[in-house]
């Protein structure tokens, strides 16, 4: 039975690698709270390559600008398709900035518009409860960026399941810690982070 | 003194009136004897009237030569003579084709229906329903084909058969029971089977004592489930209720590595083997699973059967087990095969979890209403020899029966001829 191996989207355009201690700090809590086996390091696979097929969970961030090359559009339509699940989050934690306008835009010409993920979705669910929908970030509550607490993601859905989730809370600032200063929370603020993977893995 | 003509013609009449007395013996013979046996012989193309005339006044013993098998009413009817006593015999006038058609419900969500038919002889016969031709086999044979929908009566029709079946049973589907660890194999499963059409219940284990369910979950048995795909040993927990439900009558898929619980081992086809990498690239060609890893069956047992090979180990197999059926197939990442396969790898993935579970699955039959048995002929030569035993050779001169009513005329005939020639002789010699 495969393992769960994190990978994080490489893409032409922008800052790929922005957020690089996201994937160990979630791996970390998938090993902590589940039994699920996971790869104890991440990958890093490119967009435009066959090998994205191989990772049905994609995790992608940045601040600039998001063009997806001609090959990057057709594997990500393919993708969503087939089954994957893109999780795509703003680092910016600005509704305003060039990563969200550009990336909304470019996800919408390639898998279809985003729309606001109901906050009673499975997804908040589907391990750790989040009755109120997707966690609040420390930069939403301490006003940065657009100064704005967003209380919905949005998804691409095909079917009643999620093919692009999209964040614009800054998770990647916010989980991109090492894993160790966990124990300096007083609630580990990577809970959602698992619920995405779960989710992934089950629906 | 008589001459001796005269002699000779009292010799003459008393011959003709022993002939008349003897005729007249014979008509009164007839009379009053029990109704003589009488045989008929008809070819196709009369029967009805000849049925007829047998029904109101049955004969003593009948040949019915057919132009091919008879339709139902036909065979019914001759069959009904032969029960009240006469003594039917038949023979073709050609060779009759052994045939055979049947629709069954195929364990298919979305209702599909299953048709099997054949024809021997090299006899070319051609499938059709009331909506026009499905397919054909033009040098006879056996096919199989799943229709997604049928209109009216399915027939199998050559030059000396119609074979006719009424689809009308449908099959009760339950939803699929997928118990597996959470993880890219269980997800995949899932969606394929959805997909498809099955109502899926699941249960994923994520953590301990926490599982991610869907559907309405509870006892495993016939009367919830129509089939249980244990993806992995996770299913060991569940192991003895899986088992008993497979003696019951209980479809089950183990997948992978969950026949290795103690429970499901009772019920697999084989033991777990070693595992077979897939071939590189494979996954993308035109046998698609050769690309994905595999566990081999191991210590296949006398009753299974083979279904899938790698080389010289055996990757899929399935077993009857009491009332149920079990199959075990040894691939764990069918998952890469939907994402990384071909342009068609999503429907194919999806139709080879479909086929595997349709193939094990409980699926009770409502059965058809007894007024359309009566277009029913699945199998007219057996149902003809069932009916009227083998056919027997037919002489048309051995069984052309004497006129009846003719022979008594001539009879009469003779009886008065014999009588007026003696008469005419006494007065010509001048007797009285």
């Amino acid at each position: 039975m495969s393992e769960f191996v994190f990978a994080t989207a490489q893409y032409e355009s922008g800052d790929w690698d922005s957020a690089p201690l996201v994937p160990a700090n979630l791996i970390d809590s998938v090993a902590r709270y589940t039994k699920l086996r996971v790869a104890p390091t991440g990958v890093i696979v490119s967009l435009a390559s066959e090998d994205v097929f191989r990772f049905p969970l994609l995790f992608l961030t940045g601040h600039l600008p998001v063009r997806f090359t001609e090959a990057e559009r057709t594997n990500v339509k393919r993708y969503a398709d087939r089954g994957g699940m893109l999780f795509v989050d703003d680092h910016n934690h600005d509704i305003d900035g060039a990563f969200h306008k550009t990336a909304v835009e470019e996800l919408a010409r390639t898998v279809g518009p985003l729309a606001q993920l109901p906050n009673t979705h499975t997804l908040y669910s589907s391990f750790f409860r989040f009755p109120d929908g997707p966690p609040n970030t420390s930069h939403e509550l301490n006003g940065w960026g657009d100064n704005l607490v967003h209380t919905h993601l949005l998804a691409a859905m095909r079917g009643d399941r999620i093919a692009v989730l999209y964040s614009n809370k800054d998770y990647s600032s916010e989980w991109g810690y090492h894993p160790d200063n966990k124990r300096f929370l007083s609630v580990d603020n990577t809970k959602f982070g698992v619920n995405v993977i779960v989710y992934a893995l089950t629906r | 003194m008589h001459s001796r003509v005269d002699r000779a013609r009292w010799a003459v009449e008393l011959t003709l009136r022993g002939i008349a007395l003897a005729a007249l013996a014979v008509l009164l013979w007839r009379a009053i004897r029990p109704p003589a046996p009488a045989t008929d012989a008809v070819v196709q193309g009369n029967l009805d009237a000849v049925l007829e005339r047998w029904t109101s006044t049955p004969p003593a013993s009948g040949h019915v030569v057919f132009d091919g098998a008879p339709d139902p009413q036909t065979r019914d009817w001759v069959r009904a003579i032969a029960k009240a006593g006469t003594g039917i015999r038949w023979s073709p006038t050609r060779p009759i084709a052994p045939s055979a058609v049947v629709a069954e419900p195929a364990a298919d969500p979305y209702g599909a229906t299953r048709v099997r038919y054949a024809s021997g002889a090299q006899e070319p016969v051609a499938l059709s329903d009331d909506a026009g031709v499905i397919d054909s086999l033009p040098a006879g044979g056996a096919a199989e084909v799943e229709l997604g929908a049928v209109s009216g009566v399915v027939r199998a029709r050559g030059s000396t058969f119609v074979a006719a079946t009424a689809p009308t049973d449908s099959a009760t589907l339950r939803p699929v029971l997928v118990l597996a660890e959470a993880g890219w194999e269980a997800k995949f499963t899932i969606a394929a089977l959805e997909e498809s059409g099955w109502r899926v219940a699941a249960r994923l284990s994520v953590a301990p004592n926490v599982d991610v369910t869907q559907g309405e979950l509870g006892p495993i048995d016939t009367a919830r489930y129509s089939a249980v795909v244990a993806l992995d040993s996770i299913a060991s927990t569940a192991g003895g209720a899986i088992a008993r439900y497979a003696r019951t009558g209980g479809g089950v898929v183990l997948a992978g590595t969950a026949v290795r619980a103690a429970a499901l081992g009772s019920i697999a086809p084989g033991g777990v083997g070693r595992r077979v990498p897939g071939v590189a690239g494979a996954v993308v060609s035109d046998r698609p699973r050769t690309g994905l890893g595999a566990f081999t069956v191991a210590s296949l047992r006398t009753d299974a059967v083979p279904l899938e090979a790698r080389g010289e180990a055996t990757v899929a197999a399935a077993r009857r087990v009491e009332a149920g059926r079990v199959v075990q197939v040894g691939y764990d990442e069918t998952w890469r095969w939907r994402m990384s396969g071909g342009d068609e790898a999503v429907r194919a993935h999806r139709d080879w979890w479909s086929r595997v579970v349709a193939s094990v699955a409980y699926t009770p039959i409502v059965p058809r209403r007894a007024t359309l048995e009566t277009v029913s002929d699945e199998v007219p030569l057996a149902s003809l020899y069932d009916a009227l035993g083998a056919p027997t050779q037919w002489d048309r001169a051995s069984v052309t029966p004497p006129d009846s009513s003719r022979m008594t005329s001539i009879l009469f005939a003779i009886v008065v001829g014999s009588l007026l020639l003696e008469w005419v002789s006494r007065r010509l010699r001048g007797a009285r």
